[in-house]
């Protein structure tokens, strides 16, 4: 994704994406294999803030380190198949909800291995 | 008899090679790459520059796994930068027949990568998102 549809709040709190118009395919049938992809768009707007709760999750074994906090997370979309005249947005961002999200640094692979795991 | 340059095969004659070969008694043995058209040269391969996936995941066929504790939040191995990750995402919404639809499902998660990767034997930079 280009870089400036990710924000992030400077003190690392809030993590924000937005992006515009993003062309995508419609596929009801999916993963059917004759399945028809149909071209659409979706414009979105996501946000990550955290609560606060420090986070961290390791495992050698698999070479990943993640430091950061537990978070909130909320979506507004919109997703429209121009050919079939169909369209559907969401509520507003702040009605939507999840029960798990966090955000902070992560560090796996080679440069795990480079921190002496 | 100096070997020319790979990039200045296209530039050895066979009468020039006749002559230098005889004076330096050298052998014919000479790479075939030496006379192989720019197109067909062997190439160290160094793999594109997109981003591993996590060996664990990528040895099931799959990519990604839903986002909870303990799980690893990235998508991409051999990473170190921001992520953020959400699962079990619930919403509701409206579409151009005034039906209300929701969205999300148990498995419905998001995430977000950036920072630098190491791909094609170098750092990489990106940013990535799993809608």
């Amino acid at each position: 994704m280009p870089a400036n549809g990710l924000t992030i709040r400077d003190d690392g709190k809030v993590f924000m994406i937005e992006m515009q118009d993003v062309p995508i395919i419609d596929q009801p049938r999916w993963p059917a294999l004759d399945s028809v992809a149909t071209p659409a768009r979706m414009s979105f707007k996501m946000v990550w803030k955290s609560s606060g709760e420090p986070t961290v999750y390791e495992d050698a074994s698999k070479h990943f380190r993640f430091t950061g906090t537990r978070a909130a997370c909320q979506m507004e979309a919109r997703v429209e198949v121009p050919s079939v005249g169909f369209w559907w947005h969401s509520d507003p961002l702040e009605t939507s909800k999840c029960d798990f999200a966090i955000l902070g640094e992560e560090v796996n692979g080679r440069y795990y291995d480079a921190l002496g795991g | 008899m100096i070997i020319p340059n790979v990039s200045n095969a296209s530039r050895l004659s066979r009468r020039a090679l006749l002559k230098d070969a005889a004076t330096a008694g050298v052998g014919w043995a000479l790479p075939l790459a030496l006379f192989a058209r720019p197109e067909e040269r062997a190439m160290t391969s160094n793999g594109g520059t997109d981003p591993y996936p996590i060996p664990w995941l990528d040895k099931n066929g799959s990519h990604n796994q839903p986002a909870g504790p303990n799980l690893e939040p990235s998508h991409i191995y051999h990473f170190k930068g921001n992520v953020a990750r959400c699962s079990t995402f619930t919403g509701m919404g409206t579409d151009n027949q005034g039906n209300r639809i929701g969205f999300g499902a148990p498995t419905t998660d998001y995430r977000v990568m950036q920072g630098e990767y190491w791909a094609a034997r170098a750092p990489q930079r990106g940013v990535f998102t799993h809608i």
